[in-house]
Parts: structure tokens; C-alpha cells; sequence
């Protein structure tokens, strides 16, 4: 079978799903898009579903009233300075990331809905096994020193992100997945990645959610702030540590014919606290805020000069009960606990009410195919129920270790204020953030705790989440929760590209996870940035920023 | 005299020795170390444990120290691992910054709290010596970080008067950098005037109490005379040194006022550095804070020794 036969093929079973409804329609268009059909092609496909037709994956609300898009201006954008040098390979925080994606572009682009939309890459497909991806490239475009971008570029890239010795921080997203060699020039205009073992959701680990994955030149050597060199938008006139940094229009940009950019230059400006960053908002200091943590930032919701743009997020605070340590060595104590969480009412206190309800699955709703279990709700009688069975008619104490971080401490008084009326006595430890997660290697404080809570930042596939915490092999594995038929599950549902079969998968994993409760996902966090009324066409939130069709009116 | 102040600056050789060895020693038990900074919390133990050895983190403490000691003194203050900037340019940016908010802040504050606590104190126990004591302590009790939000949301928020960070845009000149600097500086006025006012207010109450006070009064001095003469000049002795000893904490110590306003000072370096196991930086933000202190520790003893001739004497 060629490709394209299987590509249809493809195509063909994602309107199957749908029409049998096992998929959404949004979720049809995510997969499509993974998948690496055309936006046409998926619309066609949408079109071939019959009923009525949606457009639920155009990001801008166009003919909604909003003014028509105006050139020059500059954009200036509160986040913090990036924690470490300012370089796309060894970059992991906020905001090195945000001021990397001005200048450098990505082979796709994640939208908020989790469709990727295709930039430095035009087009890709796999091979039946999902082991050999091919990425065509997008022709004519060229770096903002000159020289134009091409297959060398994209292997030299990838073959640096997964250098062990690079220091690259890509490499926990490709390790076990792409190795040294592993990405390799087809010709000028198509390389193709040879995957260690099949991965059916590889092209979102070479997009932006691998925020390290930028395309650089292939004579890249370091020192970004001097060498700012990118196929972007904008180029990096000015950097400060501590300070800001200044980027102007790349004259060049290979979309300019389209007018974009629209912005004359965009200006960062480091705020080092959330308090600061708040009042430059409400002065007008500032036009936009990469991430907008709730907490702290209330006053900011009811500001009539300020929209807060709000993207459904994958990020969440892990509770994990240590499987191998009294008291939770009983599946039962770790279900009591569950069920005496009042979800609705931790995310209103929390977040009011701006995330999604969890179930004790890392397979979030929030994610596009997500398994359907009931829905944990709270429920002393059986909490009572299941710590009687368990041994502990008369109720038991436990203790909650936390770090003093965001909304954490907040979160654990609740905890211990809704397992009270079931006899759980809950002791909260609050530690400082370094503390908790001081420590070498397995002997973190946070992986030893018998019950803690961890916050983990938002991740575009699942997939992720299951290899960090939940396998016998995971480093991050803070439940110490090892079960083999769910290890195997786990390697099955990475290697599975038909969908029904994966949804199957997913559907066994979740069902494990609910039921042996390692780990309680009561909620997943909404992800929101401040922005001025007249700023429109940001793409991206928290760590992603694309101001290429952004406009100020 | 000039024996004195020779002394001192000797002293401070000793001293600065020793603070940085203590920096040294104190940054290796802080948690985490610099390859994990430098990397991520993503990042493998392995590729950790590699790039503290590229980094030469991983060496004997002494060994590291010696070598760092070598290359500070004849200059070389190297590069930051972290930031991969060069030390010594950030270091001094971040010092002028600092020096230049604590400047505005003293000038304000130095001649403002003696006023305060010379009226005060010669009006012992009157309304005014209240008032003052009153309205300057309750200043004083007020932590940075509220007296901070609270001036940003009147002045910078809803009047719109001044800015919102404290950073004039760059290649601004002294004037707008110093009104972008006025906001900053009133926290650091309300905390420092109500404790330099007090000093002043109980050395001139002192004062007045002495025999050589009343004898000046009896003998028919006029009273502008015995003040500027006998009482401000002896009065003035305690509040000298605690200006002094307030020098340091202003140039290094504003940990708070700086992140509030978005200011790039020495203070939020130094926790920055602290945090991110970058012992270059810290090294040499520590040691330049050190010599503030103990220069501004030296001055005032000195302006004391003249002042007061039997410190001249014993020095």
C-alpha cells in the first residue's frame, strides 16, 4: 500500500468514526491534522460527514465586530525573563521560549484547539507502522541573515536537539523516540524522522509543544542573543538580562506578502513577580501578559481595558498516594480519599470555576480523544464504605506533604476540609518550593512523600504524562505505582494510529488508573492571559506565542 | 586620624576575605545545583552530572574557590554559566542602578528625619514632638510590599502621575531617571525616616540634659546658638552612625522594592544568582555590598571623629 492510498484510507476511516460517533467533529479535525491532511482536506472531510457544518477550529472571531487589521504599532508584553541564557536548545521556562518564537518558527504550529497547523512544514505523512514520518518543506523561504532555509537545516536541528551532550531539553519529550542518526535529508525539501518505535502522535513532538523544536540555521553554534538567527516574524535587535528585550519586523518574513507582520516591533518587558506584572497591566504599562496565573490576578478579570483570553489547558495538580507505603497500599483508602473530593466546588474556590473536572485520569477531557468514564463525584457513604472495608472502620490519619506554591497550600486545606466528614483525618505539611523538590534523583522530596501534591504543566498529548508518572520505568512516578498489563497498555497506545483502537486503549488505561487511584486529577487548570481590549490575532497561550497576524486597533 | 582611616582599609582586606569564602561555603548548601539550573528540571540525571563536570562543578570546593579567588582579583570576573553573560558589565549595571535609587532616597531622607527629630526632641513631650513621633513610626511599621502596591495603584494606576516600574526607558537621561525613581524611593523614605528621625529626636533630648547645656543657656547665649553650636552638633552623633549602618541595606538589601517596580538592582540579582547556584554573580554582588557597608560604616566614623574630639583623640 503507497501513502497516499493509505492516507485516504485514513481519511476515509476518520469519517467512519465520526458518523458512527465515536469521534467529534473537533476531534476529527485534530486528528486529521496530526495525521498531516490539509485544512482543505479536513474540510472536505467534515463536508463528507453530512449534517450541519461547524467551524469550530477557526481561531479568529472574523465578522464578529472586530476592526480590520491595521499595520505598525508596537506590542509591548509582560512575562518574566527567561530563567537561564536565552537558547532555543536548552530553554525550558516561559519566557525564553515566548522570546524565541519571535524570531524562530517551527515546522507546525499548535493551535489553542490542539490542531496543528502546518508552517515551516507544508504537508507530512507516516508509513503504515507509524515508525517513518516524512515531512515535505515549505520552499522559499529563507533565514533573516539570507540564507535560505532547506532539509539540511531541519536534520541539523533535530539531530542537535537529540545530542545527549547538547544539553538539549527536547530530549524529554524525543528520548526513546528519535536517536542521533534518526533524521535524515530525503532532498532539498523532505527529510524524514526513523523512530526508534512507532508513535502515532510524532508530528506534535516536532511542533511547537516540543517548544525547543525551533528550525536554526544548520551552522548554529550557541550564544542565540548574539546570533539571533531565524526564519520568524521579527528579529531580535536588543536583549537585557533582568531587563527586556526588542524585537523589530524581519522585512523579509516570508509571509509578507500577506501584510504579516502586522506589528512594527514587539517590546518584552521582565516582570520578576505577578503583583508587578498586574499593576503595569492595569496602567497600561503593558498590552498583554503571556500566562495570567488566577490567583493574584482577580483584579485584572473586571479591568474594562483588559480581555482575558481563555484556552482550556492540559495542566493539573497531581495528588499521588504512595501505592507501596501504609496507608495507601490499599486500593481502597486511595478510592475513599477520591470520593471525598467535592470537584465542582475545589475548581470554583480555586479557580472560579476556569478549568475542566478531572477523573483520576491523566487521559484529560481536555484532550481531543479522550475515554468516557463516569464521572467521580463526591460521596461520603461510600468513602466510609470502602475505608470500613479496608480496616479502617473508625476513620485513619494521614499526611498531606505540600509545597508553598500558587494556589497549592489553598488547595490541600480544602483536601483536608472534605475528608474530614469522612473520618480521614488529613495533616498538611506545607514545605517551601525548593524544598519539595530538593533532593538527587529518585530521593526527590516530592517522590518520597507517602501523599503529595505536584503541579504539572500543561502537555499536548497524554501520552506525556502517562511516560513521566505513571509507568514502572517513569522517573517522575511519585505514587511509585508499577502495574505491567498497564506498562504494555501504555506502549500499545503510543504505537496505535487507527482510532477506534486507540480510543480503546485509552479506554482500558483510564479505567485502570480510576480504579487503582495512584493519583487524583480532580481538575485541569484553564490557561489565561491578560490582553489589552484593542490587541487581536495573538496565537498561543502560556509558553506559545505566535504575534505573526497580531494587530493593535 | 588619617592612622584611622589607614586602619580601616586595611581591615577590609581581612573581611572581604572572609565574606567571600563564606559565599563560597554557603552556596554549596543550597538545594539543587548549577547543572540542573542550567538544564531544566527535565533534563537527566546524566546529562546533569555531564555538564557539572564540563562546567568544572563538580571539583573540590577549595580548588574551585582558589581559582575563582585568582581570577577576581587580577580582574577576570568571567562569565556566567547561567546567563552566559560576562559578570562584570551586569554586576556594575546592577550597581549603578542601585546606587542611584539609594542616592535619591537619602538625600531625601537624611536632612528630612534630622529636621523631624531635632523639632521633635526640642519640643519634648509636646503636640508636635507626638505628632511627629507618631505619624513617623507608623510610616516606619508599614513593610515595603504594602506602602509599594499601595503608591502604584494610586499614583501610577489610577492618577497616572508617575510610572509603573521604576526603569526609564534606555538612553534616558538623569532627570527621567530620577522621576522614574521617585515612586520607588517613598517606601524606602518611610521605612528609613521614622528610625533615623527617632535617633535624632533622643540624641538632642540627651543632649539638652546636659550640665553644659544649662550652662550655655545661663550664660546668655542666644538660644539659634546653643542649638546649631552645642546641641545639633553633639546630637547628631548616634544618628550619624546609623546612617551609616542603613548605607548597605539600601545599595543591596532592596530585594522587594526592586521586583514591586520591575528595577534591575543588585539586591534582586544577588537572590537571583543565589537561587540559580551562580557563584560568580553572587561572589561578586556580595563582595561589592560588602565594601559599601564598610565604607559607609568608615565615613560615619569619621564624620563622628570629627564631630566629637575625644573620638579624635582615641582614634
Amino acid at each position: 500500500m503507497t501513502d497516499d492510498q493509505y492516507r485516504r484510507d485514513y481519511a476515509h476511516h476518520l469519517i467512519e468514526q465520526v458518523n458512527k460517533g465515536h469521534m467529534t467533529r473537533r476531534q476529527l479535525l485534530v486528528r486529521a491534522s496530526v495525521f498531516g491532511l490539509s485544512a482543505t482536506a479536513a474540510g472536505s472531510l467534515l463536508a463528507a460527514c453530512g449534517g450541519s457544518s461547524s467551524s469550530s477550529s477557526s481561531p479568529a472571531a472574523s465578522g464578529s465586530g472586530q476592526p480590520a487589521p491595521k499595520a505598525g504599532g508596537t506590542l509591548r508584553v509582560s512575562c518574566p525573563d527567561s530563567l537561564t541564557a536565552l537558547d532555543p536548545v536548552t530553554m525550558y521556562d516561559v519566557g525564553g521560549a515566548v522570546m524565541v518564537q519571535q524570531v524562530c518558527e517551527y515546522l507546525s504550529w499548535v493551535e489553542n484547539d490542539m490542531t496543528l497547523r502546518p508552517v515551516l512544514a507544508e504537508s507530512w505523512s507516516s508509513d503504515t507502522s507509524a515508525k517513518v514520518w516524512t515531512f515535505k518543506l515549505r520552499q522559499g523561504v529563507t533565514f533573516n541573515e539570507g540564507s535560505p532555509f532547506g532539509a539540511d537545516d531541519v536534520v541539523k536541528t533535530f539531530e542537535r536537539l537529540v545530542d545527549p551532550n547538547s544539553g538539549s531539553a527536547a530530549l524529554s519529550v524525543l528520548g526513546g523516540i528519535l536517536s542521533p542518526g534518526g533524521t535524515q535529508k530525503v532532498d532539498d525539501a523532505t527529510v524524514a524522522f526513523h523512530l526508534d518505535k512507532p508513535v502515532a502522535d510524532f508530528p506534535v513532538l516536532v511542533s511547537s509543544s516540543n517548544y525547543n523544536a525551533v528550525i536554526l540555521p544548520r551552522n548554529y553554534g550557541g550564544k542565540f542573543p548574539q546570533t539571533p538567527v531565524g526564519t520568524g516574524a521579527f528579529m531580535l535587535k536588543q536583549y537585557t538580562p533582568k531587563q527586556g528585550a526588542m524585537f523589530t519586523k524581519n522585512p523579509n518574513y516570508w509571509q509578507k506578502d500577506k501584510g504579516f507582520p502586522y506589528l512594527d516591533s514587539v517590546e518584552f518587558k521582565f516582570a520578576a513577580d505577578d503583583a508587578a506584572a498586574v499593576l503595569q497591566l492595569q496602567a497600561g504599562a503593558v498590552d498583554m501578559q503571556c500566562q495570567t496565573p488566577f490567583q493574584g490576578s482577580q483584579a485584572l478579570f473586571k479591568d474594562p481595558k483588559l480581555n482575558i483570553a481563555e484556552v482550556p489547558g492540559t495542566g493539573f495538580r497531581e495528588v499521588a498516594m504512595r501505592v507501596d507505603k501504609d496507608p495507601f497500599t490499599d486500593k481502597r483508602v486511595r478510592q475513599a480519599v477520591a470520593y471525598c473530593l467535592d470537584r465542582p466546588a475545589l475548581l470554583q474556590a480555586l479557580f472560579g470555576g476556569r478549568g475542566t473536572i478531572g477523573n483520576d485520569t491523566v487521559f484529560s477531557s481536555v484532550f481531543p480523544t479522550s475515554p468516557k468514564l463516569p464521572q467521580r463525584a463526591q460521596d461520603y457513604t461510600k468513602a466510609k464504605q470502602l475505608l470500613s472495608d479496608a480496616g479502617h472502620p473508625n476513620g485513619l490519619t494521614i499526611t498531606l506533604t505540600t509545597e508553598n506554591y500558587l494556589e497549592v497550600p489553598q488547595y490541600a486545606t480544602l483536601i483536608k476540609a472534605q475528608c474530614a466528614p469522612a473520618g480521614i483525618k488529613v495533616n498538611v505539611d506545607l514545605i517551601p518550593y525548593a524544598q519539595y523538590y530538593s533532593g538527587k534523583g529518585a530521593n526527590q522530596v516530592w517522590l518520597q512523600v507517602p501523599m503529595g501534591i505536584t503541579d504539572w504543566a500543561p502537555r499536548p498529548t497524554p501520552v506525556q504524562f502517562v511516560n513521566g508518572m505513571l509507568l514502572s520505568t517513569s522517573v517522575w512516578n511519585s505514587s511509585h505505582f508499577a502495574d505491567p498489563p498497564y506498562d504494555k497498555l501504555a506502549a500499545q497506545y503510543s504505537a496505535t494510529v487507527d482510532e477506534a483502537s486507540r480510543l480503546a486503549v485509552a479506554t482500558k488505561m483510564a479505567t485502570i488508573e480510576n480504579d487503582e487511584t495512584p493519583l487524583l486529577a480532580a481538575f485541569w487548570i484553564t490557561q489565561l492571559s491578560a490582553r489589552a481590549k484593542n490587541l487581536y490575532d495573538v496565537g498561543g497561550i502560556n509558553i506559545y506565542l505566535d504575534l505573526s497576524k497580531a494587530y493593535l486597533a | 586620624m588619617t592612622r584611622l582611616i589607614i586602619r580601616r582599609l586595611l581591615l577590609m582586606v581581612p573581611t572581604l576575605i572572609l565574606v567571600s569564602l563564606l559565599i563560597f561555603a554557603l552556596s554549596q548548601i543550597l538545594p539543587g545545583d548549577l547543572g540542573r539550573t542550567i538544564l531544566g528540571p527535565y533534563a537527566t540525571p546524566a546529562q546533569v552530572t555531564a555538564l557539572n563536570h564540563k562546567l568544572g562543578a563538580d571539583q573540590p570546593i577549595a580548588q574551585r574557590y582558589l581559582s575563582w579567588a585568582g581570577h577576581f582579583i587580577t580582574g577576570n570576573w568571567g562569565e556566567s554559566p547561567v546567563l552566559q553573560q560576562r559578570v562584570f558589565p551586569m554586576v556594575m549595571q546592577a550597581f549603578s542602578n542601585s546606587l542611584l535609587l539609594a542616592a535619591l532616597a537619602l538625600v531625601v531622607i537624611i536632612p528630612l528625619a534630622i529636621l523631624l527629630g531635632v523639632v521633635a526632641g526640642l519640643r519634648k513631650d509636646g503636640l508636635l514632638d507626638r505628632s511627629i513621633t507618631i505619624s513617623t513610626l507608623s510610616l516606619t511599621v508599614i513593610p515595603e510590599f504594602v506602602s509599594g502596591v499601595i503608591l502604584l495603584v494610586i499614583f501610577a494606576v489610577t492618577l497616572k502621575w508617575l510610572p509603573v516600574t521604576a526603569l526609564a526607558p534606555p538612553g534616558s537621561n538623569i532627570f527621567t531617571r530620577l522621576y522614574y525613581l521617585i515612586l520607588p524611593a517613598i517606601p524606602l523614605m518611610f521605612i528609613e525616616l521614622g528610625y533615623i528621625a527617632r535617633m535624632a529626636r533622643v540624641g538632642t533630648v540627651e543632649v539638652l540634659a546636659r550640665p553644659y547645656i544649662r550652662t550655655a543657656v545661663l550664660k546668655g547665649l542666644p538660644r539659634r546658638r546653643v542649638i546649631f553650636g552645642h546641641v545639633l552638633r553633639n546630637a547628631m552623633v548616634p544618628t550619624v552612625t546609623v546612617i551609616g549602618g542603613q548605607i548597605g541595606w539600601l545599595v543591596g538589601g532592596l530585594v522587594v522594592v526592586e521586583t514591586l517596580f520591575g528595577y534591575p538592582g543588585l539586591g534582586k540579582l544577588l537572590v537571583d544568582a543565589a537561587t540559580s547556584h551562580d557563584v560568580l554573580i553572587l561572589e561578586a554582588g556580595v563582595l561589592i555590598v560588602a565594601v559599601i557597608y564598610m565604607l559607609s560604616n568608615l565615613t560615619a566614623d569619621v564624620i563622628v571623629a570629627l564631630l566629637d574630639p575625644r573620638v579624635r583623640q582615641r582614634g
